[in-house]
């Protein structure tokens, strides 16, 4: 048994817990050039959701990504045959600027889908600071929108010091951090600390044995968010985690969902 | 369902990590708190600081815990510096250590059989387990360079990533019969279904790559995968114990 706690046991014996459902706010669908997905289809992650207990999840497509005038459709089609389960993350490319508009107009028709942007500046090569990425944190900020947003220590497109800046620009936003500034923890942590509305997205940090400790020690569990990239990974190894992590079943009900219901409410109805 | 991780260690790195786990006795606390029942076990000064350094701390540190088994790390013995592998391998069995390793790149010499044949030899004919971290000291090139100059040779390749290695570690495992893998990193959502679907259970292994990674995550991947009981079974702990079985020192 992975823990001694009460939920630990419900978690171990059976996969999944009735009093403790998961919101997975990063998440993502469909094949990827730079791996091998066995569950990449919204139908196969719906299996996933339902095996390990996960209520919603909220994600971008893999397609829209690099390409949102193409990849926020399926999104929203699986949205669309979903409804109970997911909710997606509308996509801008700046490298794009003159489609921005269009990406707006297809937010604005698809309200009852999206419940605001993602970022992924890392990839896009562009800092999320940058004036062709203003229109989308402008409309988020007006619309009081979550924003998910890659990030990652040490960078200087989304790193600590970037989001900052954006932090302080933009307070009417909800600013979930992807990665929690992957390896910058003390960084992350400064963030949360000074901003209200920033919040630490755990995906790929439950592979980093002390971080949730640390960040429920320092930063305090009622802004951490479970995340897990899926298709990427099993949100089953990101609970055991949070099981044999040193933190209470507070910690974990406000990880796994009281805080994400906070945040999806305004947009669930 | 009864773990045996292939793959963890102890003592305090040259440079921090988050959550460092010095003596063998609090790798041991920790294996009672997450319910891991034994452990290949290797000491991180066999990395750091040196191999014959960390093969002397790891005995000692080991010796007064059964449940942990240990993981010794050699070098190209061209330079002298260890006994012959006769008279290792009576070190070895004294120590209880019952498996290898080696940090090629960190310590300075190419993982190929040119390097190491005095050793690779007498250790595949006593089946003796040879792992390899990509981690730590090998590379995608090195494992592929290496596994074509042993194709005998038992290994498992460990810490092989969580960003999606499956291209990379794949043709290996249809190649090379002798080749392990273990799943600490492997997150994938449903990669543990779809490797025992192609490759069947008895080559994959559970580890954690603790301290680094949590004991957790791994063991609720295994115990909640879509696979048969028996395959769980082997892979928690099984498999591990057959291949320390056969191993004649």
């Amino acid at each position: 048994m992975i823990g001694n706690s009460e939920l630990a046991r419900e978690f171990w014996e059976t996969g999944k817990s009735a009093t403790c459902p998961i919101y997975d706010m990063h998440g993502h669908m469909g094949v990827f050039h730079s791996i091998h997905f066995p569950r990449p289809t919204a139908e196969d992650m719906i299996r996933t959701l339902d095996e390990a207990g996960v209520r919603m999840l909220t994600f971008s497509h893999h397609w829209a990504l690099f390409s949102p005038d193409q990849g926020n459709r399926p999104a929203i089609e699986a949205v669309r045959r979903h409804p109970d389960r997911l909710r997606a993350y509308c996509l801008v490319n700046p490298n794009y600027p003159e489609n921005t508009a269009a990406d707006l107009a297809q937010f604005e028709q698809h309200r009852d889908v999206f419940v605001g942007f993602k970022f992924l500046a890392g990839y896009h090569g562009i800092p999320l600071t940058d004036p062709r990425n203003a229109p989308a944190w402008e409309y988020a900020n007006e619309h009081k929108l979550l924003v998910l947003t890659h990030t990652w220590g040490h960078s200087v497109v989304d790193g600590p010091g970037v989001l900052r800046e954006i932090a302080g620009r933009y307070p009417n936003i909800k600013l979930l951090m992807g990665h929690s500034c992957h390896g910058e923890w003390d960084a992350a942590v400064a963030l949360v600390r000074d901003f209200p509305h920033v919040y630490l997205e755990l995906t790929a940090l439950f592979d980093d044995r002390g971080i949730m400790e640390k960040f429920v020690r320092e930063a305090g569990s009622d802004r951490m968010l479970f995340g897990t990239d899926l298709p990427w990974f099993d949100p089953h190894q990101a609970i055991g985690v949070l099981c044999n992590a040193d933190i209470s079943d507070d910690d974990r009900h406000n990880i796994c969902h009281r805080n994400a219901e906070k945040l999806l409410a305004p947009f669930l109805g | 369902m009864r773990f045996f991780d292939c793959n963890a260690f102890f003592g305090l790195p040259m440079k921090r990590p988050l959550a460092p786990v010095a003596t063998a006795e609090e790798l041991l606390a920790e294996m009672d708190r997450a319910g891991v029942e034994r452990a290949l076990a290797w000491h991180v000064a066999q990395h750091d600081a040196s191999p014959q350094m960390g093969n002397e701390l790891l005995a000692k540190a080991i010796a007064p815990h059964p449940r942990l088994v240990g993981c010794w790390t050699i070098l190209p013995n061209q330079t002298r510096e260890f006994p012959a592998p006769q008279a290792f391998f009576q070190q070895m069995r004294e120590a209880r250590v019952a498996a290898l390793r080696i940090f090629p790149s960190s310590h300075r010499f190419l993982a190929r059989a040119v390097s190491l044949d005095s050793w690779l030899g007498p250790m595949a004919e006593r089946r003796i387990p040879l792992i390899l971290s990509v981690r730590r000291g090998m590379d995608w090139r090195d494992v592929y360079d290496f596994l074509r100059d042993v194709p005998d040779l038992l290994c498992i390749l460990c810490d092989h990533g969580c960003w999606g290695q499956d291209r990379l570690f794949r043709p290996l495992m249809e190649r090379y019969p002798n080749l392990h893998i273990d799943l600490a990193q492997y997150l994938l959502d449903g990669g543990i279904e779809a490797l025992v679907a192609d490759y069947g259970a008895s080559r994959i292994l559970w580890g954690s790559g603790f301290p680094e990674s949590y004991f957790g995550g791994m063991m609720m991947a295994l115990k909640h995968a879509r696979i048969p009981d028996e395959a769980k079974e082997a892979i928690a702990g099984g498999n591990l114990e057959r291949i320390l079985g056969e191993v004649q020192l």
